[in-house]
């Protein structure tokens, strides 16, 4: 993680801990996903947008009991900027790649979410660099 | 029609004021020249290049550092002000807390404006020439330019903008700008203010490679004394800028005024 991203993270963490008003404008809330539990996605990559303001990653993601229909999911991801710092390139996902993702839900039952962090298929694991990561409380992964 | 005589006279006074407009830096810059100093007055400083924000998003973060300032305090705004901003944060705080936060200016990818800008979010550039020192802020490609020896405009002079107008001198080593004609809805952390506002900065190094700006925001209307804050940076050496287009904004508000969010892939 670079310093500068350290440092928004850790300062978005400090602002919510003192109970400071945030910064109006800036960039827009991430109230509106759960903050409670994590979903671990598996699932085939459709897109992977690279635009600001976020990068955005689509998933067909199947029932593992093979009952349900494949749901599809849009995940929303940082900054391009925020994630370039961190070492991403535009290339790093394509579509039909296999990945699993951490995903904070929409609070609203939609199936999207805020990508946490993503495998990609030779193992790498990847971190948009979520600010304030540690407020969002882990599930822990399915067997 | 005018008479020769009223044409010679407009022609002469408008030479007259071009002479006086072109001395005014020169009669500034010798008028602080001239002041009685007991040490002599600083160089410029290059403080051209990329710089990120640096110690003060936090709180007593290594807290004996001196080239980190100290915390900044919240506006100190008049009374019947003062309730508007309590009761608009406590209604975001609500709101963030039902998981349906409330639209803001971010909802519609707007960038910051002035004062907020100066946060830096993402990294921030300056860059100087003789006449300009020309800031751009990473996120939204912000850009603004103080105007160097250059005199303020009056207030009904200046149209509302996110940035407003800067003008500039260089006190020694220190930087000191002069901007007004912000946008009202242009808030710096949520808190009203007028079209009187006025920022005054103070941007200078506090080591060779961590440089400060000193902002105090003056608002007769709002606040009940200036309120000043602080914003440091640190060179990022070898950093360059990353564009920065709102290109793919999901983001909108509904009726009810609360930040949703367009999910698929739909364009």
């Amino acid at each position: 993680m670079s310093r500068s991203t350290r440092w928004v993270g850790l300062g978005a963490f400090l602002i919510a801990a003192a109970g400071w008003p945030l910064p109006a404008g800036a960039h827009h809330s991430f109230a509106m996903f759960d903050h409670t539990r994590t979903l671990t996605l598996k699932g085939t990559v459709t897109t992977f947008r690279w635009a600001n303001p976020h990068a955005t990653l689509e998933l067909d993601v199947p029932d593992p009991h093979g009952s349900e229909p494949v749901k599809h999911y849009t995940l929303e991801l940082t900054s391009i900027n925020m994630m370039q710092r961190n070492g991403w390139r535009s290339n790093m996902i394509k579509a039909g790649d296999m990945v699993k993702a951490t995903i904070a839900p929409l609070l609203s039952g939609e199936p999207a979410g805020l990508l946490l962090d993503v495998t990609l298929p030779d193992g790498t694991k990847l971190e948009p660099g979520v600010p304030a990561i540690t407020t969002f409380k882990r599930t822990p992964e399915p067997e | 029609m005018k008479s020769s005589s009223a044409w010679r006279a407009a022609a002469i006074g408008a030479a007259l004021a071009a002479i006086v407009a072109a001395a005014a830096p020169l009669r500034a810059r010798a008028q602080r020249g001239a002041a009685p100093e007991a040490k002599p007055a600083a160089a410029v400083p290059d403080i051209s290049g990329s710089w990120e924000r640096y110690g003060g998003f936090g709180r007593g973060a290594r807290a004996n550092d001196p080239t980190i300032p100290p915390p900044n305090p919240p506006p100190p705004l008049k009374g019947e002000y003062l309730k508007e901003w309590q009761a608009r944060v406590q209604a975001a705080r609500d709101a963030d807390a039902k998981g349906t936060p409330l639209a803001s200016n971010a909802t519609y990818c707007l960038p910051e404006g002035m004062p907020a800008m100066m946060g830096a979010t993402f990294p921030i550039e300056f860059l100087q020439s003789r006449v300009q020192v020309t800031i751009i802020e990473e996120a939204f490609t912000q850009v603004r330019r103080i105007l160097l020896d250059r005199p303020q405009k009056s207030f009904d002079e200046v149209e509302p903008s996110f940035y407003g107008r800067s003008v500039g001198h260089w006190e020694g080593d220190t930087l000191v700008a002069d901007t007004i004609g912000i946008k009202e809805d242009i808030r710096f952390q949520n808190a009203p203010h007028s079209k009187q506002l006025r920022l005054m900065e103070r941007i200078h190094l506090v080591s060779p490679d961590v440089m400060w700006d000193q902002l105090t925001m003056e608002d007769p209307v709002t606040l009940e004394k200036p309120w000043t804050v602080t914003f440091a940076y640190r060179r990022m050496p070898n950093y360059t800028l990353l564009e920065y287009v709102c290109e793919d904004n999901r983001e909108y508000a509904d009726d009810k005024g609360f930040q949703r969010t367009r999910i698929g892939s739909g364009k």
